[in-house]
């Protein structure tokens, strides 16, 4: 044997071995959670208990949570999608035509599915009557306060109209130095969506209607990009704020409100180093209405996970369907939503954690969440970076709130001509 | 030498050897060592790039399994595109600053490297840091010097009694180009430095005296002397610079996003944005396609340079 078939026979069992070890799992598991410091360990203790009870191991990808929808994108395209993946729920539009997502309903049985998970959870997972997705935790965005700094700034009453709001962040500027008193989203056009299509929402306006027509072009939506002008040229907001840094703020006492889904809790008690320590000051409160009398609002938010398959087809016993089976029973439901500070998704786990008085509080605070008005759309992702860029355009000064208004009426609707809902 | 060749030709040359033969053998292993380089130009730069040209001319959106041959309709969308033009726009201005900055900050400091000081070597390996650092990590430290609530910059400019309250540099469109402008040309400095100072090396020291001699300040030296002298590195440190600052993406899109709203959108940025933020595959390759073409004459100078021996 010369040295050149020598070397081809060492690479050939190197590539063997090597593909061995990449099919040594039984399933693959993308997660963002699972790339998440504060909530690495959350996860990995369900995937240990999940390989002791099934004897079936998982590969965990962690991404983080900016990076998930460019790889399953790439993956996809590259015919390698993992077993199962964890998604946003806004992000489920863009993906719902890739051929290999299983459509749920077909593997466990609508009826069964219905049974099991509550109608407001399972409903983030369908498009079109497809269960492409099952929920893993839910929850809405709505306001979190910090009980410190409000009390530092004198404020004793949650603000409960915009004016008194307005107020109170005024209230926090002048008597809490250095800080950020409302830590609105000013960077990153994912974040900035969020903010706007609440305050929007608050000033009495829609981003797209029911039928997929664009209406930002509104007094309504002038008034509150208007409104969120005006507090950073008050130095209520800062600019160069994304939602982490938001967290951060917060954390440190370095600002008194910013809009999250309820598992803001377990980040606040990594980033200010205190732990649960810190739940003291956290603080849901309902998002301040334009006149007294008005209904609060916040998005709907969850986790959702998805499975692929060849073809779009499983059985209730493959490895990725005994893993789903086994992320939505009782035994994780009761224990990993609430170690993430966020609402479980089935009716069971869901009356058995009633009593935490967190998740009763932000429910009672965020009251019925609407569905993110954005997110349900095929192209999703272009609307975000043109209400983002719009508003941000206003934001910074480089347009007035009257010209990004019109504007965004008018990329929204080119945007829109070839866009699908999901329902 | 001449014996020696003659004893040479007195040698028996076996029947079967031949000249021919000798060749084709050496052009053979030639050929070998150059099959792994072929190899890896081929599958990392050579098929990507024919896919992105294949892929310009299809619609591959998120939402389709296969994508659908549409010709030169990506091109045309383009034309029509003002966010494209302005990209290119913005692409221009980076490259124009960038390279000229870098120049001269380059030749600046190559200048004061060459001049004999206690503690030069140190100062010289110093200034290599910056090109060891990966730039990743550079525009996490830009952006941590602009930052605009626990900025270096904002706390020195501050403590000097220039500005009251922190300033959002990043926020701007000005501040934003200038800082990763700056970044660039901070990571850029010793590649030039060290183009430059090799080619310092060769000047004649002698030429310089006698032309202090005969009276020429610093100005005149630089400018009659040195810089001419420099005219070979400078041709191809200026095309060297233009094509990297061109092919820029990572220190813009870990500083900026390529904001503030599309302040610093290069072409690179562009086209990670179209492909991996509106999942537009087929509208992403064809602007890549014409970035290639904007990187094209540079990099036909800088071949032609190499060919002609400069």
């Amino acid at each position: 044997m010369n040295t050149f078939t020598r070397l081809i026979g060492t690479a050939a069992v190197a590539l063997a071995l090597g593909s061995g070890v990449a099919k040594a799992a039984d399933l693959s598991f993308m997660s963002f959670t699972y790339a998440e410091e504060a909530n690495k360990a959350i996860v990995q203790g369900v995937l240990d208990n999940f390989q002791k009870t099934e004897k079936l191991t998982v590969e965990p990808l962690g991404f983080a949570w900016g990076d998930m929808q460019k790889n399953i994108f790439l993956r996809a395209r590259s015919k390698t999608l993992p077993d199962v993946a964890q998604l946003s729920e806004r992000w489920l539009p863009t993906f719902a035509s890739l051929d290999n997502l299983v459509d749920l309903n077909t593997v466990y049985g609508k009826d069964k599915l219905q049974a099991a998970f509550a109608p407001d959870a399972l409903a983030m997972g369908n498009i079109n009557g497809k269960q492409l997705a099952l929920p893993l935790l839910s929850g809405s965005i709505g306001m979190v306060a910090n009980k410190e700094v409000l009390a530092k700034a004198g404020i004793n009453d949650v603000p409960k109209t915009v004016d008194d709001f307005k107020k109170a962040l005024i209230s926090v500027r002048d008597k809490v130095p250095n800080s950020v008193p409302y830590s609105m989203a000013t960077k990153n056009n994912g974040s900035i969506l969020i903010d706007f299509m609440v305050w929007n929402w608050v000033h009495g306006g829609r981003i797209i209607d029911d039928a997929g027509k664009v209406v930002v072009d509104s007094q309504q939506s002038r008034d509150a990009l208007g409104f969120m002008v005006g507090l950073l040229k008050d130095r209520l907001a800062a600019p160069e704020i994304d939602r982490p840094d938001s967290r951060r703020l917060l954390a440190q006492g370095a600002s008194a409100f910013y809009l999250d889904a309820p598992q803001t809790r377990t980040f606040l008690r990594d980033f200010s180093g205190k732990g649960q320590a810190f739940d003291a000051n956290v603080l849901p409160m309902p998002t301040p209405v334009l006149k007294a009398g008005d209904k609060s609002v916040s998005v709907q938010w969850g986790h959702l996970l998805v499975q692929f398959a060849a073809g779009g087809k499983a059985k209730a016993d493959d490895p990725a369907d005994k893993f789903l089976t086994y992320i939505i029973s009782d035994k994780v439901q009761t224990d990993l939503p609430l170690k993430m500070s966020a609402l479980p998704v089935t009716k069971s786990a869901r009356a058995a954690v009633a009593h935490d008085a967190y998740l009763k509080n932000w429910s009672a605070a965020t009251g019925d969440a609407r569905r993110n008005e954005v997110g349900i759309w095929s192209n999703a992702a272009d609307l975000t970076n043109i209400i983002g860029e719009e508003v941000q355009g206003a934001l910074l000064g480089q347009k007035s709130a009257d010209d990004a208004i019109k504007s965004m009426q008018a990329r929204l609707t080119t945007s829109m001509e070839k866009a699908k809902k999901s329902e | 030498m001449a014996v020696i060749e003659n004893n040479v030709g007195a040698y028996p040359v076996s029947p079967h050897a031949n000249r021919g033969g000798l060749k084709a053998g050496q052009n053979r292993i030639g050929l070998l060592l150059l099959l792994p380089a072929a190899i890896a130009f081929a599958a990392v730069i050579l098929y990507p790039f024919l896919s992105a040209l294949g892929l310009s001319l299809f619609e591959y959106t998120v939402e389709m399994m296969e994508p659908r041959f549409i010709g030169f309709e990506n091109f045309v969308k383009i034309a029509s595109d003002p966010d494209v033009w302005a990209a290119f726009w913005t692409t221009a201005i980076y490259v124009v600053l960038t390279t000229t900055g870098t120049l001269v900050a380059g030749l600046g400091w190559a200048l004061i490297m060459n001049q004999p000081f206690t503690g030069r070597a140190v100062l010289r390996s110093l200034s290599l840091l910056p090109w060891v650092l990966p730039s990743t990590v550079s525009a996490f430290i830009w952006g941590w010097i602009f930052n605009s609530r626990y900025g270096v910059l904002n706390a020195f400019l501050m403590e000097l009694g220039l500005i009251d309250y922190p300033q959002a540099w990043l926020s701007t469109p000005e501040g934003a180009m200038l800082a990763v402008v700056l970044t660039k040309i901070w990571l850029s400095i010793p590649l030039f430095m060290s183009f430059f100072l090799a080619g310092l090396q060769n000047l004649d020291k002698e030429q310089i005296d006698a032309a202090r001699v005969d009276g020429a300040g610093n100005w005149a030296v630089l400018r009659d002397h040195i810089l001419p002298h420099l005219r070979p590195v400078l041709m191809i440190v200026v095309v060297l610079g233009v094509i990297g600052n061109l092919q820029q993406f990572d220190t813009i899109y870990a500083l900026t996003g390529g904001g503030p709203v599309r302040a610093t959108t290069v072409l690179s940025v562009e086209v990670y944005r179209r492909a991996f933020e509106q999942w537009d595959i087929g509208f992403a390759s064809a602007v890549g396609v014409l970035w290639v073409a904007a990187l094209l004459p540079p990099a036909f100078l800088y071949l032609r340079m190499l060919v002609k021996g400069n």
